[in-house]
């Protein structure tokens, strides 16, 4: 079988390293993100992160050098973490509004990375008229890339880069874990008991910033935030116990990872949205068998 | 009705206090929520703060948890401030509205234990000691057949007990419940109130109870403080008469509770505001206090994500 060549190749090692490691944290948050609701802040920081690598770009940070993937990358989470913060800030000016906060952010954002794009192709333009449509098509390249993601770029830095950051993530959330499930759970009463909620949530921002920016390697801006829904909102139509959901939510999300690769080599479709396509077709499963389960006992 | 003499040390004072609502908007009125508070609460004591929906009666209990910050004047609570005394663990508190989601994962038996849990250091399990408080506060709100249930499968008060377990399982000092006592009827207002007896008994707690049904206040309180934007009564209950309520609340009181016939049957219908907006009786409660009540609300929701 093509697929199981192709996985078994050295080139794509990294690839499926960092696939899987991602989609192990993404899974982990994920329980998070759909218990908080917080779904749509996701989708909205990875729309923001796109005008982050618009600032990269007009900085000349690119993807080309380590150097440059390192700075890339560094500027798009700084990016991403402010406009998470100013999400869970403008939440707070709007009394509750999340959604518009979302609104605000995304579409400024998005805007934002478009103008700069732009702006650096102009420039390019100017610059050398020798090259300018080269430089011209490998700018569009890098947006389609930004959009939905590149697995296959994947390189021994990327997937070390990826493993460092899913691991320190993931000792962070269990170090804060009671604090993060109070806090999802009932907002107002753990403030009450003197846990200062407010740092919490920027916390948590930071935290999902940092994750989503890593899942955008994997599907893009677009379709980060799946990774950070699908496996949560799946293993919570499978059981009604907390530990229990966090360990079905890992197994679906790496899982998901493993087939939808599988797939997307042997079809040579592109990995990430098979990825996502894979995890969805994972959350229908489970939502059909919930809903089976309640037929059964009535 | 008072069974124990409180002890006359005091667990909260406040005194001077005034706050009000930052405007919300160029042409929006500022309305002050308090004016000019004074309020010593004894050690022990089951203090009933009665009043208006839109007479402060949160908007003290915030400025009590240190949720809100008063604008003029000072709060002591165990003679600490109410931020320190929250990060002391002092305070337990029963909000208006159970905001959780009930389709969460999690037992009766972790939602008690989520405040003890966040004591511990990430490595560390929960202690003896601290099962035994959990065990304890399911025993004292009789639940401890449901430990293992999941939130979601439990009856409304079932619930608010589960709640009430989780706010003195860290065995607080003083406890604050807001409005526990919506849509219950008489007996079970009389259970209420020896449960809220038996809690400060056993665990030495100062009790707060707010509610808007004066009814409610005998059953559950010793010390009654009448809240309409300022302080106007503060005693015992049984100074509570008709003519006293007439008097503290002037014109508000007809707009919430009726004419001032204080039968059980008017206060029946007084009981839950919340149903009237739904069902827009042509009764005389609560004809004015829907904006304020509003406004208040749309502050308690601000800190929320």
């Amino acid at each position: 079988m093509k697929a199981l060549d192709l996985i078994f190749d050295p080139s794509i090692t990294p690839a499926l390293i960092a696939a899987l490691v991602i989609s192990l944290m993404g899974a982990a948050l994920s329980v998070f993100v759909v218990l908080k609701r917080l779904a749509f802040i996701g989708q909205g920081v990875s729309h923001a992160a796109f005008g982050g690598v618009g600032i990269a770009i007009i900085l000349g940070v690119h993807g080309v050098t380590t150097q440059g993937q390192i700075g890339q990358l560094l500027i798009v989470v700084a990016f991403s973490i402010l406009a998470a913060l100013w999400i869970a800030a403008l939440t707070r000016v709007q009394r509750g509004r999340t959604d518009t906060a979302i609104g605000v952010v995304l579409s400024a954002s998005m805007a934002l990375g478009f103008v700069l794009f732009t702006i650096s192709e102009s420039r390019h333009a100017h610059d050398a008229a020798g090259h300018a449509g080269h430089a011209h098509q490998d700018e569009h390249h890098v947006i389609e890339e930004v959009l939905f993601g590149n697995i296959l770029n994947t390189n021994w830095t990327n997937a070390s880069i990826a493993i460092a950051v899913s691991i320190a993530i993931l000792a962070l959330v269990w170090f804060v874990r009671r604090r993060l499930i109070f806090w999802a759970f009932d907002e107002p009463v753990c403030d009450a008991f003197g846990i200062n909620t407010k740092r919490t949530t920027d916390l948590f921002m930071v935290i999902l910033a940092i994750a989503v920016v890593m899942a955008m390697q994997i599907a893009g801006v677009v379709l980060a935030a799946a990774m950070l829904v699908l496996p949560g909102a799946a293993a919570l139509n499978l059981s009604a116990k907390l530990t229990t959901v966090f360990i079905y939510s890992i197994i679906i999300g790496v899982t998901g990872a493993l087939i939808g690769m599988l797939i997307g080599l042997q079809w040579s479709y592109p990995l990430g949205p098979t990825i996502v396509l894979t995890q969805s077709v994972m959350y229908l499963a489970t939502l059909v068998s919930k809903s089976a389960r309640v037929r059964l006992r009535s | 009705m008072p069974t124990s003499t409180p002890n006359l040390e005091s667990a909260v004072e406040i005194a001077h206090v005034s706050y009000q609502y930052p405007p919300t908007g160029f042409d929006a009125k500022q309305s002050n929520a308090l004016v000019d508070i004074n309020l010593t609460i004894e050690q022990g004591s089951k203090l009933g703060i009665l009043g208006p929906n839109g007479g402060g009666k949160s908007t003290l209990i915030k400025l009590i948890l240190g949720l809100l910050k008063p604008e003029s004047g000072s709060i002591r609570v165990f003679g600490h401030s109410p931020t320190r005394a929250r990060e002391l663990g002092l305070i337990g508190y029963l909000p208006q509205r159970i905001e959780s989601d009930l389709a969460w994962p999690i037992s009766v038996h972790q939602v008690v234990s989520l405040g003890l849990a966040c004591k511990r250091k990430p490595w560390e399990k929960l202690s003896q000691h601290d099962h035994a408080s959990i065990d304890r506060a399911l025993a004292l709100l009789q639940i401890s057949d449901l430990r293992d249930r999941p939130i979601g499968a439990l009856s409304g008060g079932q619930l608010q007990r589960a709640m009430i377990a989780r706010s003195i399982a860290s065995i607080p000092k003083l406890l604050v419940l807001d409005e526990p006592m919506v849509g219950v009827d008489i007996s079970g207002q009389q259970r209420f109130g020896s449960l809220i007896e038996t809690l400060r008994n056993e665990l030495d707690l100062t009790i707060i109870i707010v509610t808007h049904d004066m009814r409610a206040i005998a059953a559950v309180a010793d010390r009654v403080a009448c809240l309409s934007r300022t302080l106007h009564f503060h005693d015992s209950p049984d100074g509570l008469t008709p003519a006293v309520l007439a008097q503290v609340f002037a014109h508000d009181v007809a707009g919430v509770f009726g004419e001032l016939h204080i039968d059980a049957h008017a206060a029946d219908e007084c009981e839950d505001p919340s149903h009237q907006q739904a069902h827009k009786h042509t009764h005389t409660c609560d004809h004015d206090s829907h904006d304020h009540k509003a406004h208040e609300n749309g502050h308690s929701k601000g800190d929320q994500l």
